[in-house]
């Protein structure tokens, strides 16, 4: 049972525990009834026939005492009542008041009982439904006295009240489920107002807090939530507040020593061969480290940017165009579309990067991209870069995406970055409610796909 | 004669690089250390432009810009450290014309001085009769709206309107072409000569002071009407 009850709902195992402790506490009951009210009517109905029976047996005592009339006939003018019916033994012989009972009806025990003097009653079942046997001696006759009392009646209002008590057991049984969806709606109600609330906090409403309560059983979970919540916000604050704290620690330094680099490189004719290359050296890492820089706190503010408005429309194929310009590659690589017709949501800057670090992704593992697409296909705008080197590999299709992940040995060198570039091309249009994967490119390499959900007109 | 610079920045370090690479770019720089320090300067000797840095000390970048504006129509270049959306347009509110975030390159700071610097020398090139160009933007005859182009003024009826040298240029572009819709990168690239991934806000930011400027009633703008999803036109009254 243990198993069918484990993969449940709360819900479920509200109105089943509500269904089984009404059907067990009503079974209970109207067994305890029923037993009661059965032994109750056949311990009345045994005294009844008992009571008759003395009658009926005192009356043919005295008939037979008054005018000594023969057995037979005095059982003959014996009426007896309820459908009963009296048989005699006198003298060996039976006498019976109806044609279809006899000596053979009366159970041997009882004749045997009353054969040594004593009443007694028997209740048997019988070919023609059950009925109780009242044997009396009448030892001043010389007579054993038996009265056979049908018991069909009682039997039949014993299956009534057998019915009635057993529909009333169910109906108890449904209305205990009944009040167990009740209970459990009741009961899941607050639990939903806390998912829903959970939900909403996710997606980044952190004002989002559970209305207070006089419940006393919830007013702990929803104080606890709310604290929660609270606490949840602050850190999130005090993790914004961070990242600004430490970009300006890290921005200002920088931008000191690439300006002073800068004058260094305007002064470039004044140093020494080896002056020169150290400051080509210097220049080329500090423009890296402004990148990974940047890459840094581009992840981290996708981390913390909220559902603001939405961003401004912008043609996804004229600015794959000026980024290929802008970055000195040529603008023939592209084929896109009409340009009203890839217009997506997005702000130019961070489109900028996203398309920018698919380039450079291509450059440093493919030797550059052969061909970069912009197309629409029905609601969404494809960007599309291929490549004709060693292509990934698709095991790993999906893990390039994440933060952190480099290319093979191989690639690795000087061009290689902190493998944050396509986490932020995934991560950017994620947040503009697109998608971005890798498959393998018809050019024999990689085919990048960034896909935006076309721009509302 | 070389155009002077005033430099207000907190950092020791970036102040005196960037002052090094704006000397050796034929500026004549000053230094400010801080906001107070640079509004001194300013009421002293106001120079032909400044950059400012956003974050300072007591007295922050907003505080500068808004103290300077209120005597001074100089282009002012923003420096911050923050890409954050709302400092750049609260920044741009206060009164600034253009911004650069840390870390920048020195060529992204001549570039958009050299675009701020052209625009004073058109502004007050001389007209070619002798006789300054009028441009009528607002025939209300109790305050008619007077664009004179040559000698960098707009009046409304007597008053002359207290327009930075940003908003004029961005007022005649628009004028250039009355009853056209010029979008806003064509705006962009023609006032700040910014390229295709200039910041489309500094034309909204822009707008928005100059009707508050030029119009009689700014919440509900009859001259320079915004084009939804299109850009800005000019529509003489």
């Amino acid at each position: 049972m243990r198993w069918a009850l484990g993969p449940r709902g709360l819900r479920a195992r509200i109105v089943l525990a509500f269904a089984v402790g009404t059907l067990l506490v009503s079974a209970v009951l109207v067994g305890t009834t029923f037993f009661t009210a059965r032994s109750y009517l056949l311990d009345q109905r045994e005294r009844s026939a008992t009571r008759q029976a003395f009658t009926d047996a005192n009356l043919l005592r005295s008939r037979l005492s008054t005018s000594g009339t023969a057995v037979g006939d005095a059982l003959g003018e014996l009426v007896p009542s309820g459908g009963s019916d009296v048989v005699v033994r006198s003298h060996g012989a039976w006498y019976s008041s109806g044609l279809d009972v006899g000596g053979k009806d009366v159970p041997a025990a009882l004749r045997h009982l009353v054969g040594s003097g004593s009443a007694g009653t028997v209740r048997e079942s019988s070919a023609v439904g059950p009925r109780m046997v009242v044997g009396i001696p009448l030892s001043s006759a010389h007579l054993e006295f038996y009265e056979i009392s049908p018991l069909v009646e009682l039997q039949m209002q014993l299956h009534t009240l057998a019915a009635v008590l057993g529909a009333g057991a169910l109906a108890a049984t449904a209305a205990g489920a009944g009040f167990g969806i009740w209970a459990s709606r009741r009961v899941v109600h607050p639990l939903e107002q806390v998912a829903s609330a959970a939900t909403r906090i996710a997606a980044g409403e952190l004002t989002t807090r559970l209305a207070s309560t006089d419940d006393p059983d919830l007013l702990a979970i929803v104080g606890s939530f709310n604290t929660m919540v609270d606490a949840l916000a602050a850190r999130i604050d005090r993790d914004a507040r961070f990242v600004g704290d430490v970009s300006h620690e890290l921005r200002s330094p920088l931008t000191s020593l690439i300006t002073s680099v800068e004058v260094m490189g305007a002064r470039r004719e004044e140093l020494s061969s080896r002056g020169r290359q150290a400051l080509t050296l210097v220049e080329g890492q500090l423009a890296r480290f402004r990148t990974t820089l940047d890459d840094l706190l581009e992840l981290a503010r996708l981390d913390n940017a909220r559902a603001d408005e939405t961003p401004p429309a912008v043609s996804l194929g004229a600015l794959a165009r000026e980024v290929l310009v802008a970055s000195g590659r040529p603008a023939d690589l592209l084929r896109s579309d009409d340009d009203g017709r890839t217009t997506v949501h997005g702000e130019k800057n961070r489109l900028e990067r996203a398309v920018r670090n698919l380039l450079d992704n291509a450059d440093r593992h493919a030797g550059g991209a052969c061909c970069v697409r912009v197309e629409r296909r029905d609601a969404a705008v494809l960007l599309i870069v291929d490549d004709a080197g060693p292509g990934v590999a698709p095991p790993d299709r999906e893990r390039i995406f994440e933060r952190f992940t480099r290319g093979p040995e191989a690639a690795r060198g000087s061009l290689s970055g902190a493998g944050l570039g396509l986490a932020i091309v995934a991560e950017t249009a994620a947040r503009l409610g697109g998608a971005a994967w890798c498959a393998a490119s018809p050019c024999g390499g990689a085919r990048m796909t960034v896909s935006l959900p076309v721009a509302r007109s | 004669m070389a155009p002077r610079l005033l430099i207000v920045e907190d950092d020791d370090h970036i102040r005196t690089s960037l002052r090094w690479a704006m000397e050796d770019e034929g500026y004549a720089v000053d230094e400010a250390a801080s906001g107070e320090a640079a509004c001194r300067a300013v009421d002293a000797d106001p120079p032909d432009l400044m950059l400012v840095d956003l974050m300072l000390g007591r007295m922050d970048g907003f505080g500068v810009i808004r103290a300077v504006r209120r005597g001074h129509d100089l282009p002012i270049v923003v420096v911050s450290a923050r890409s954050d959306t709302h400092d750049i347009v609260a920044a741009l509110e206060a009164g600034a014309d253009d911004y650069v975030t840390k870390p920048f390159q020195v060529k992204e700071i001549t570039a958009r001085l050299r675009a701020l610097r052209r625009r004073v020398g058109a502004g007050t090139a001389p007209a070619n009769d002798g006789q300054p160009a009028e441009t009528v933007l607002d025939r209300d005859p109790a305050a008619p709206l007077v664009l004179r182009e040559g000698r960098g003024t707009v009046h409304r009826g007597p008053r002359q309107l207290p327009l930075t040298v940003t908003e004029f240029r961005l007022l005649c572009e628009l004028a250039a072409s009355p009853g056209r819709v010029l979008s806003r990168q064509e705006l962009l690239e023609r006032v700040w000569q910014h390229g295709f991934f200039g910041d489309e806000r500094i034309v909204d930011v822009h707008v928005r002071r100059l009707r508050t400027k030029v119009e009689q009633d700014p919440g509900a703008p009859r001259i320079v009407v915004t084009v939804r999803g299109l850009g800005y036109r000019l529509d003489p009254q």
